[in-house]
């Protein structure tokens, strides 16, 4: 592998782990304070890239735009989600909880269909950022490179929100002890809504994102779910930071093991989560359950 | 008293007659309609769903009104496999159409062969439904992947391709395509070289692994199976790099089809020649008009896709074999298919007596931009049939 191609797979597959990051940190986010697994995260993300294909190109709206619209959309479809039905869910088994956000796939699927029909989208890249900066020996395509910033910039914003402020302090304290948090006077159920809020909200804005390069088909919500999980569960299920090492881990592992052994490309993702959880059973940076 | 119960009992009778000959003929088809082959499925049915009525219009199939029977395949060979099942064992449909895949193309027509129902394969494209797999009850009134294959191998000649990129989907469709294009190179392609074959998976959304090994290896044309979202895919992360000034791009899979043009409007690239089996702006036969004013009127709009006219023949040839062998008896339908030709929106077909496979043809051309459209358009594009 020369330099050039070896700089550019190590830039694709950074771009794709940042896109995944986005993605994959709202339902570690969710599963980290709620302790509910999120199956409907995928239709999220699928929402997400299809309100940018109706703001930005259907209605012409700046690219940007519909990227807060989508979040702003997911932002309110998840609280009443949360609101009217989740919420009387937490005491359940973990099956039931499986099967309700099961059942919002089906739901959202078929939504999907009333509203955008069956048809192929594709959205436009942003101006300015549908071309490609010349290092000179490698072409890096720009809307990638925004991706990389973008990726760190929501990481350390969740970083600073969840372990810098008082609020994030309750959520930290809401995994741990919920009746004491609520003995203590703090409203536990809006702190649980508002987390599943944010977090579908980074699923819608993560959607949005990479509508620009991709084709928008139904069912592009059911490889994404299964990536995600691949994420959250190398990283440690709950640890911010373990989701982003785990969407290196995923980026690197799928770009360059899919170059390299073209035939293994299918399993490589599963491979490197069967290898992490061989090592480490409760993920990279996760820390073995003690029970409660 | 008794006189008019014999009437009535006459009545009863020649109602039960009646009843006998107006059963409805159960035609069974499966497209995908859910997941991300409903992008073709859906328009395919629609077209079969227009030609049902038609026949329904004129008094049905030998004066019997026909039922249609819509399920879906989810695009999965295992689902396609039970429900075409299901279909023929419980709702006693007298013939199945469809399928989109070739993987379930493929499923389909093994059924179709356990059951002994006739299955007309309208869109899976797969050499060995009608090769290795072929039986007796197995017709197909799609392209196969010999003839596009060769259709490709010609392209690659007449365009002096020199060295050549060689880009398929890793399953059935896409093995089968790589084969027919090579059976088909030297003849047509003498001085060609294939310098790099790379298979993403089937659904592959990322191509970020193949573009940089393509513009790496010098080609100057690739050579390319990938149909549908993954050409979408592909072109979205390809063209910022510059991929498609250089490089001309032979397509199968149908990309040069409205349904794909229409929706990447000013993003589709320079330098495709590619495929589709009909175009709402260029006829080949004088029936297509009509055929299309109509499809235009049912979907509300002048650009209509393509896969309605694959939906759309399925079922007049099954119409047409039912009529010409006066019975629904699969043995009989089976034989009345042999050599069959009707006339369609893209011309008479006929389906070959000994292979089961309709000389269905397909436009080929590049996909130019015009002055006073927001979409490219296959110009010129040339009907190119099979003999």
């Amino acid at each position: 592998m020369t330099l050039t191609m070896f700089t550019l797979n190590a830039f694709y597959g950074l771009a794709l782990a940042m896109n995944m990051f986005i993605i994959a940190s709202g339902l570690n986010l969710i599963f980290g304070v709620l302790r509910v697994i999120n199956f409907a995260h995928g239709m999220f993300y699928m929402f997400g890239a299809y309100i940018v294909f109706t703001v930005a190109k259907t209605w012409g709206a700046p690219f940007f735009v519909g990227v807060l619209a989508a979040g702003a959309a997911l932002a309110v479809i998840a609280f009443a989600i949360e609101r009217l039905l989740l919420r009387h869910l937490y005491d359940k088994e973990h099956l039931m909880q499986l099967l309700f956000t099961f059942a919002i796939v089906l739901l959202m699927s078929d939504a999907a269909k009333m509203i955008w029909g069956t048809d192929q989208y594709s959205v436009g890249y942003p101006p300015g950022l549908g071309g490609a900066v010349n290092l000179g020996f490698v072409m890096l395509p720009q809307y990638q490179l925004f991706l990389c910033v973008v990726g760190p910039l929501i990481a350390v914003a969740m970083w600073f929100v969840v372990d810098r402020t008082r609020w994030g302090r309750v959520v930290r304290a809401a995994t741990q002890d919920r009746e004491m948090l609520a003995a203590l006077g703090v409203n536990v159920p809006m702190v649980y809504a508002a987390v599943f809020t944010i977090g579908s909200a980074l699923a819608g804005v993560g959607g949005a994102l990479a509508a620009p390069r991709i084709a928008l088909v139904p069912g592009m919500d059911a490889t994404i779910i299964n990536e995600c999980f691949i994420i959250v569960i190398i990283g440690g299920l709950g640890n911010m930071w373990g989701s982003f090492l785990g969407a290196l881990a995923f980026g690197f592992v799928v770009q360059f093991g899919t170059v390299l052994a073209p035939n293994w490309q299918d399993v490589l993702p599963y491979l490197l989560m069967l290898a992490v959880l061989i090592i480490r059973p409760w993920g990279l940076l996760g820390r073995p359950e003690t029970g409660h | 008293m008794k006189y008019s119960a014999m009437l009535v009992a006459a009545g009863v009778l020649s109602a039960g007659t009646a009843f006998a000959q107006g059963a409805p003929i159960k035609i069974g088809v499966l497209y995908p309609l859910t997941g991300g082959g409903a992008v073709y499925g859906a328009p395919a049915l629609v077209g079969h769903q227009m030609a049902i009525e038609e026949l329904n219009a004129k008094g049905g199939i030998m004066g019997r009104k026909v039922e249609s029977l819509e399920r879906d395949d989810k695009l999965n060979p295992a689902t396609a496999s039970s429900t075409m099942k299901e279909l023929i064992t419980k709702d006693k449909v007298d013939i199945v159409l469809g399928g989109l895949a070739s993987s379930v193309g493929l499923a389909m027509t093994e059924v179709s062969k356990q059951e002994k129902v006739v299955y007309i394969s309208t869109i899976p494209k797969s050499i060995q439904i009608t090769t290795d797999k072929l039986h007796k009850y197995v017709f197909r009134t799609s392209a196969n992947t010999d003839q596009e294959g060769e259709a490709m191998a010609i392209l690659a000649g007449k365009n002096k391709l020199a060295k050549i990129c060689h880009l398929e989907l890793d399953y059935a469709y896409g093995n089968d395509l790589e084969a027919g294009i090579l059976k088909a190179m030297p003849k047509y392609a003498p001085d060609a070289k294939i310098v790099l074959t790379l298979k993403p998976k089937l659904g592959a959304t990322d191509f970020n692994p193949f573009i940089p090994q393509v513009m790496a290896a010098g080609c100057d044309g690739v050579l390319s199976g990938l149909w549908g979202p993954h050409f979408v895919s592909w072109v979205k992360q390809a063209a910022p790099l510059g991929f498609f000034n250089k490089i001309k791009w032979i397509s199968g899979g149908e990309v040069g089809s409205h349904e794909i043009a229409g929706e990447l409007k000013g993003e589709y690239p320079d330098n495709v020649i590619s495929n589709t089996y009909e175009l709402w702006y260029k006829g080949n036969d004088p029936s297509h008009k009509e055929f299309q004013e109509k499809l235009a009127k049912k979907l509300n709009t002048q650009e209509t896709p393509q896969w309605a006219a694959l939906g759309y023949i399925g079922v007049m040839y099954a119409a047409a074999a039912m009529e010409k062998a006066k019975s629904t008896d699969p043995d009989k339908v089976a034989e009345a298919l042999e050599g069959l030709s009707i006339g369609t929106p893209v011309g008479t077909l006929t389906i070959d007596a000994k292979t089961h496979q309709a000389n269905i043809g397909q436009f080929w051309g590049p996909m130019v931009k015009k002055p006073d459209r927001a979409y490219r358009m296959m110009e010129p594009a040339e009907y190119i049939q099979p003999k």
